[in-house]
């Protein structure tokens, strides 16, 4: 017990140690993340007036932001398949990384879903009341949290080993990553069905919205870690190999393709049939009159999301430079077409017809603004908590044992302590 | 080991602190500005426009007397007491020369005394010459409007107010003349309460929904938002648009 | 210095004391790090006292977990409150559901001018706010020929109504047999009620607002703000599951007027409408005015498709709406 507590004291410590850079980009996300404090502080204080939201169109930005972000935690399970599924070794090293990202990104989908609340401080109903089985929100609330848990035990289980100088045992956490491969598919297949399952909104009710969040998800996913890496690679001593990188530019490529494929399969049962049920879809391609607020951010994302895939099919992203721009135009791509192509346009026209157009005030810009600021925070002091220890850098003999460790470690490839 | 030894633990956290000496003065920065700037928030929601009183007023559009009386210069009169005086010539499709603000416009029905006993003007008539009380408007409507008569009697047309429950209280069933003028029949227009205004709700100006293929329903040159041919109203009440029958 | 430094962090020696220097500056930065914290959170200082929930409303129950004293305690709270915040006295009950009585509600499409007035009226007897503004029913101006709601125009503003051109259906909770409202309520609190009303508990809503996007009649309100009521326009008999006043941060929709509905009364739209366009009763009662009509009319129910089972039927009967015209030509000649 002693020993875990000198663990988290020793994460704590580490957390605020680094050059001038790492303070800079530290203080930075703090700042952002206390100015989205603020915002929802008023938003507390006067409800949810704050926001551009209204009963025509009543959610926005927070959902859209957790619905994509949800879809980012479930793709750090594509790092786990291709190593422990298909034995591919070259990721086998940055697999930790993507879990800590699900676990950083879980954290702000629930900070989102908990902005959007009109009533946080009844948050204990859910323990009460559970509509379970019957509302998917229960199954989302199980679904985020139970994939939370089983992060956090697999990162802080592999973490907590190499402190502590062992090799983890196989039992402990094998298990538990053949259960995440599945329980990330079900996260995001099950944040699907919430918006799938309501009749009243035709827009949504369409069987192609799981599978299209899932192939949006698998490519911007990886396409995140892909840049992540690199940052990791250029700031701190893990060696990250440019295999590792090709085998995710893969999976972002074909999850690519199969998202524009499933695109041209929406639009086209959309305007070919060219019924009423096409209101949702007419006003966010082409407006609804001079009611148009949505078609330059559709349009871009479409945009965005074909030259992303021009680029990662042609062999030029390859190349580092090429590639890293291929993963920015599909995250941003991606991002857009989940939330303001998809949440969005639902609400518009409302179930009676009429046509109010949505537009997020800064206040729900700064929250949502000041959940990624306190997401990559995170991530950052997870990765800054991580590479050392796995590296052998930082370990309870080095801190109680010894008191002339090695100081001089080889630069070679370090490990990662994890055998698949 | 000495301090200048890079893995000194007194050098390395003193060069840790300096470069990381700024961050202290950022969040003081951050907090003051957060405590002290001007960042309040103003509801944008439109102030309330107070209810119109007649929006919300159940009364009925008429409030007939429902007896055979007039009102003139401040006395009431039975209809007998000029009537018995006066016979009236039994068939003749003319205009009034008393009672000249009633214009009967009442479709096919162009004669009086369809409705109004020819002797007895305390009463109504119906089809044999018998009469019906002045309390009873609905049965002289029955003699030409039976479908709606029968939809009035079994409660789809017409107003029920008070109770839906009769065992709890009274179900208050209008007569046909609480709505309708018996002379004008057809319910008058009259304006439309304020309509909605809603948080945010934007620019709502009617948008045109005729693109596209042309719906046989609705032949060009003719749309929703034509005209309306309306037989020229009576103007727009200001106050209530609830008038009491002059009889 | 080296440059091991931007690849990880020093091991922080075991048992060795901090300097002075290092302890004041990390004293300063964590008062630093607390007071901006602080800064963040200072907003919460304008909280009203009523928007944080004291230790009785936080552990209250749901309702149907409620005993009789505990609701009793509820009212009682609920009365207090409302008569501190408006300076009126509520009659503040809880009528229960009524045996053997489903409510069903008609509108006869043929007859309704769409003046509006029973849009004010459930506001009046039902205290929404006015402020941000809240209708539960909202009037459609339809196209003739058309039943597509996205033909509808909500904000006709003409002189007078109605409109030759145009019929008006007026749309407001169905309170449907098969509600997908309360279907995806993650916190069970709004259900449906034996006699087919579906209600809210808007101290248990938690504001999620998942029942607004699922419902296909767009019959529910979110309270954005702290709803405004003008003092002198309160309606002080109310229902707790129906018109007394909501907070901020809950849902609320018709409730077909239960506080008068349950002892028998009419709803407030009904008792305005001028032109009896509105028919309220119980369907299981083969003498009330809704059987009759379903019966005998014919009747249709919006988005029929949605499978909702609405209680709430539309009907037309023979007149249609170009109420000026004659319905014969006037026959100017006398007869021979």
């Amino acid at each position: 017990m002693k020993r875990y507590l000198t663990f988290l004291a020793d994460c704590v410590r580490l957390s605020f140690v680094g050059d001038w850079r790492y303070h800079a980009w530290m203080t930075l996300l703090t700042v952002v993340a206390l100015i989205g404090l603020f915002a929802w502080c008023q938003q507390l204080v006067s409800g949810l007036v704050t926001t551009g939201l209204t009963d025509q169109v009543s959610w926005g930005l927070y959902i859209a932001n957790f619905t994509y972000l949800v879809g980012l935690a479930a793709a750090a399970a594509m790092l786990v398949i291709p190593v422990y599924v298909y034995r591919n070794m070259h990721l086998h090293d940055v697999v930790i990384f993507g879990e800590l990202l699900a676990v950083a990104v879980i954290i702000m989908c629930l900070l989102f879903v908990t902005v959007d609340l009109g009533r946080p401080d009844r948050f204990h109903h859910l323990f009460l009341r559970f509509n379970f089985p019957i509302s998917m929100l229960t199954w989302d609330v199980i679904a985020l949290n139970g994939y939370l848990l089983l992060n956090l035990h697999i990162c802080g289980y592999l973490l907590y080993c190499a402190y502590c100088g062992r090799t983890p045992a196989r039992i402990f956490y094998v298990p538990f990553v053949f259960v995440a491969i599945v329980w990330a598919v079900s996260i995001h297949t099950v944040t699907a069905f919430l918006y799938v399952g309501l009749g009243g909104r035709p827009f949504w009710n369409s069987a192609i919205i799981a599978p299209r969040f899932l192939a949006s998800a698998f490519a911007a996913g990886p396409a995140f870690i892909i840049l992540t890496l690199q940052i990791v690679r250029r700031y701190t001593r893990h060696q990250v190999s440019d295999d590792a990188l090709l085998v995710l530019r893969r999976i972002v490529q074909v999850a690519m393709i199969i998202n524009i494929f499933l695109l041209g399969c929406e639009v086209f049962t959309e305007f070919y049939t060219d019924s009423a049920h096409l209101a949702s879809a007419r006003y966010l391609y082409f407006g609804a009159g001079d009611r148009a607020a949505l078609v330059p951010w559709i349009w871009s994302a479409i945009g965005l999301n074909l030259l992303a895939t021009l680029l990662l099919v042609l062999p030029t992203s390859r190349g580092l430079p090429w590639l890293n721009l291929a993963c920015v135009l599909a995250i941003v791509g991606i991002w857009i077409e989940k939330g303001m192509g998809l949440i969005v346009p639902a609400f518009v026209p409302t179930p009676l017809g009429e046509v109010v157009e949505y537009h997020p005030t800064l206040r729900e810009v700064l929250v949502c603004l000041g959940i990624w600021a306190f997401g990559l925070l995170l991530y950052t002091i997870f990765v800054r908590i991580s590479v050392p220890v796995l590296a052998g850098q930082l370990t309870y003999e080095k801190r109680f044992g010894r008191p002339h460790a090695k100081q001089d470690l080889p630069p070679s490839r370090t490990s990662t302590g994890v055998n698949p | 080991m000495t301090a200048n030894h890079p893995s000194h633990p007194d050098s390395a956290v003193a060069s840790a602190a300096s470069r990381g000496r700024f961050v202290p003065l950022v969040l003081l920065i951050a907090a003051a500005a957060l405590w002290a700037g001007p960042w309040e928030f103003t509801n944008p929601a439109a102030p309330s426009a107070p209810t119109p009183a007649w929006a919300i007023d159940p009364t009925p559009v008429r409030r007939p007397k429902l007896r055979p009386e007039i009102d003139l210069a401040g006395f009431t009169y039975h209809c007998s007491d000029c009537h018995r005086h006066f016979a009236s010539p039994p068939e003749t499709v003319r205009s009034l020369t008393q009672h000249r603000h009633i214009e009967l416009r009442h479709g096919i029905n162009t004669r009086c005394f369809n409705c109004h006993h020819l002797t007895n003007r305390d009463a109504l008539v119906d089809d044999w010459g018998r009469e019906i009380p002045f309390d009873q408007p609905q049965l002289v409507c029955a003699k030409c409007h039976g479908p709606v008569y029968r939809d009035w009697l079994n409660g789809s047309h017409g107003r029920t107010n008070g109770y839906w429950d009769a065992s709890a209280g009274r179900r208050d069933r209008r007569k046909c003349i609480e709505c309708h003028d018996p002379h004008v029949p057809p319910f008058p227009p009259m304006p439309p309460a304020p309509g909605p205004n809603t948080l945010r709700m934007g620019d709502q100006s009617p948008v045109d929904h005729h693109g596209g293929t042309p719906n046989p329903l609705r032949p060009p040159g003719r749309g929703a938002h034509a005209e309306p041919h309306l037989t020229p109203p009576p103007p727009p009440p200001a106050g209530p648009p609830n008038m009491e029958d002059r009889q | 210095m080296s440059t091991d430094h931007r690849r990880d962090g020093p091991t922080p020696p075991a048992g060795r004391e901090m300097t002075r220097r290092g302890f004041f500056r990390k004293g300063v930065a964590a008062a630093a790090g607390v007071s901006a914290v602080a800064a963040a959170l200072s907003p919460l200082r304008h909280l009203a006292p009523g928007d944080i929930p004291s230790v009785e409303e936080f552990l209250r129950k749901h309702y149907k977990e409620m005993t009789p004293e505990e609701k009793n305690a509820v009212l009682a709270r609920i009365a207090a409150a409302v008569e501190k915040r408006f300076g009126v006295r509520p009659s503040l009950l809880d009528p229960p559901p009524l045996d053997g009585v489903e409510f069903v509600y008609a509108l006869n499409i043929s007859r309704c001018i769409g003046c509006r007035k029973c849009v004010h009226a459930c506001v009046a007897e039902n205290n929404q706010s006015r402020s941000p503004e809240i209708q539960y029913i909202r009037v459609l101006k339809m196209e003739k020929g058309s039943i597509d709601v996205e033909t509808s125009d909500h904000h006709y503003a003409p002189p007078v109504v109605p409109d030759q051109d145009s019929y008006y259906m007026p749309v407001q909770c169905h309170q449907c047999a098969k509600p997908p409202c309360v279907k995806v309520c993650p916190v069970e609190a709004t259900w449906q009620e034996p006699d087919g009303v579906t209600v809210i508990d808007y101290d248990w809503c938690i504001g999620c607002r998942y029942c607004e996007a699922a419902c296909p009649y767009w019959a529910r309100r979110f309270n954005f703000a702290e709803p405004e009521i003008p003092a002198g326009e309160l309606n002080p008999v109310m229902g707790l599951l129906s018109n007394r006043p909501r907070a901020k941060g809950v849902m609320e929709k018709c409730t077909y007027c239960l506080h008068r509905t349950r002892r028998g009364l009419m709803p407030a739209c009904v008792e305005v409408c001028p032109t009896g366009s509105r028919k309220f009763g119980n369907v299981l009662d083969p003498d009330s005015e809704v059987s009759y009509i379903l019966q005998h009319k014919r009747v249709f129910v919006l988005k029929q498709d949605v499978g909702t089972l609405p209680r709430f039927f539309y009907y037309f009967d023979e007149r249609g709406s170009r109420y000026h015209e004659p319905i014969a030509p006037v026959r100017s000649e006398e007869p021979t």
